[in-house]
């Protein structure tokens, strides 16, 4: 027997075509997962660095919101006050209280001296201990 | 005086001389071209120069019943010609392969894999073509694996599948291999275009120690699991790329390299050409044999060159469609025969390290090949 007949006969077709699909199958897999194995090395060596920020960003929603102060300023030395936190913001932290006295005299702040004056009795302004002052964040005006 | 004429006349009966006919006398050219070949021409010459001497040494015309021949069982010759009928000598020759081989070039830039498997459709096709001329689907299995470009695998599934065609078909395997620089480069300049044999290949990225140390692993477990009948010759390669990379057992490595390999391929190579005797050799079949193992080498050739073609139709960065033809697993003179014809083209273009990465998984898939067709055929 010889021919297609032959072929046919010895179930050839079949070994062939499946024999094909099944060198390409394995070689596929195995490019695939050479292909992705370096990333996964490189995921297993930095493995500290993302579980320490995983951790961390655990512990920032773990955290409750710090509570907020309400302190009782004047109707008008909570406006002053309010462009005192944007001169604040201008200046960076931490700041000199000369340097700020200077900027609220500068931009027209009515009442500097007193302003400042108040703001540091109500702890709005706080010393940070090097002779510099922060702005206290965790305080809230009321009038 | 009787006697010792009878006696004079009896020797010379029983000489080589005496016995020698054409067909022990065509073999005994064919060795000695083998030897040329390996030595002057310098073409394979650790697989030409042993196999020449093997058909010298199985074309002697020997007094049968002495134990001398290579298939007689009782012969010096027949016992080391068991390392090849039982398939031993070949996982042990993917011993010595594994470790010797750097699969850096291949995980740097895996997609070049797929041409290795391409190329592999040369041993179905061949395995059709042998049905469609008759050949029993043992034979055709046996005859279709010289595609693959292998010898050590030819060898070991043609031990298994018809063993009393090893001698044919591991001379058709070795010496297509040894012609890899002659057959394949008009098949790689008839299908490719310069424009294309001009393509430039980036450069790969660089490969860790630990890849090249989880890879023989991982490729062993991936491969093996999906044909177990390949286990023998994977199983082998990968133990031996093992030691070489976790450089622990380096010793063992070395020891495989060089020692291992060099003693099975001197016994393989002897054997196998002593197995060539002219009365078993010269046949028809030995004719078609050669002639379709020409046609898979070629038609190998071809799958892998077409295939890069067809991949260049859908990536960005196209790859050289020469890379195609290292495909087949002759390592590493396919790759040396990809660099010589892109440099035709363009001497500064140094195809050969991007060239290993299909030839070395070509390798791969031609044992991955051979499991498949052992597995269809022997159930």
């Amino acid at each position: 027997m010889t021919g297609l007949e032959a072929i046919s006969a010895h179930n050839g077709w079949s070994i062939a075509i499946v024999g094909i699909s099944i060198v390409f199958t394995g070689l596929v897999l195995l490019s695939l997962t050479i292909s992705q194995l370096h990333k996964a090395l490189d995921l297993w060596e930095k493995r500290g660095v993302y579980w320490e920020r995983f951790k961390q960003r655990g512990q920032k929603t773990a955290e409750p919101p710090p509570e907020r102060e309400c302190i009782f300023l004047p109707r008008d030395v909570k406006e002053s006050a309010r462009q005192c936190k944007l001169l604040v913001e201008h200046l960076g932290q931490p700041f000199a209280l000369p340097r700020l006295l200077e900027f609220s005299d500068r931009c027209g702040l009515i009442h500097p001296h007193s302003t400042i004056n108040e703001l540091l009795l109500a702890e709005v302004i706080i010393p940070d201990g090097e002779g510099f002052y922060l702005w206290n964040d965790n305080v809230e005006f009321t009038s | 005086m009787g006697n010792l004429s009878d006696l004079i006349l009896q020797f010379i009966g029983n000489t080589g001389y005496y016995m020698l006919d054409y067909r022990y006398l065509t073999m005994l050219i064919v060795g000695v071209v083998f030897i040329y070949l390996g030595i002057a021409k310098r073409y394979e010459p650790l697989l030409l120069v042993p196999i020449g001497f093997g058909i010298l040494m199985g074309n002697i015309p020997v007094f049968k019943g002495l134990g001398l021949a290579i298939y007689e069982d009782n012969s010096v010759l027949h016992y080391l010609y068991m390392g090849v009928t039982s398939g031993v000598y070949p996982p042990l020759i993917f011993l010595g392969i594994g470790a010797m081989t750097d699969f850096s070039t291949m995980l740097a830039r895996p997609l070049l894999m797929l041409l290795g498997a391409a190329a592999q459709m040369g041993i179905f096709l061949t395995f059709l073509g042998a049905l469609a001329l008759g050949f029993e689907p043992n034979e055709a299995g046996a005859i279709g694996i010289i595609g693959g470009a292998d010898g050590p695998t030819a060898i070991f599934l043609t031990a298994k599948l018809a063993p009393y065609l090893i001698g044919p078909i591991a001379v058709a395997a070795y010496s297509y291999m040894a012609l890899v620089p002659v057959i394949q480069p008009p098949i790689m300049r008839l299908l490719t275009s310069r424009k294309e044999r001009l393509i430039r290949m980036e450069e790969s990225r660089e490969v860790s120690k630990q890849e090249k140390i989880i890879f023989p692993i991982i490729g062993f477990l991936l491969c093996c699991l999906l044909a177990p009948a390949a286990l023998p010759l994977l199983g082998m390669l990968f133990f031996g790329n093992l030691l070489k990379e976790c450089v622990v057992a380096e010793r063992l490595a070395v020891a495989a390299r060089t020692s291992v390999i060099d003693t099975v391929t001197i016994l393989l190579g002897v054997t196998v050409g002593a197995s060539t005797q002219a009365d078993v050799f010269l046949t028809p079949q030995s004719v078609g044999i050669f002639v379709l193992g020409a046609l898979s080498f070629s038609v190998a050739t071809a799958s892998g060159l077409l295939f890069a073609k067809l991949m260049n139709l859908f990536l960005k960065t196209k790859i050289n469609p020469l890379l195609g033809a290292a495909g087949v697993s002759a390592v590493p003179d396919s790759a040396r025969v990809v660099q010589h014809v892109g440099q035709e083209e363009d001497p500064t273009n140094f195809l050969l390290m991007h060239a290993m990465a299909p030839n070395v998984s070509g390798v791969i898939g031609s044992a991955i090949g051979a499991g498949i067709l052992w597995s269809f055929i022997v159930t």
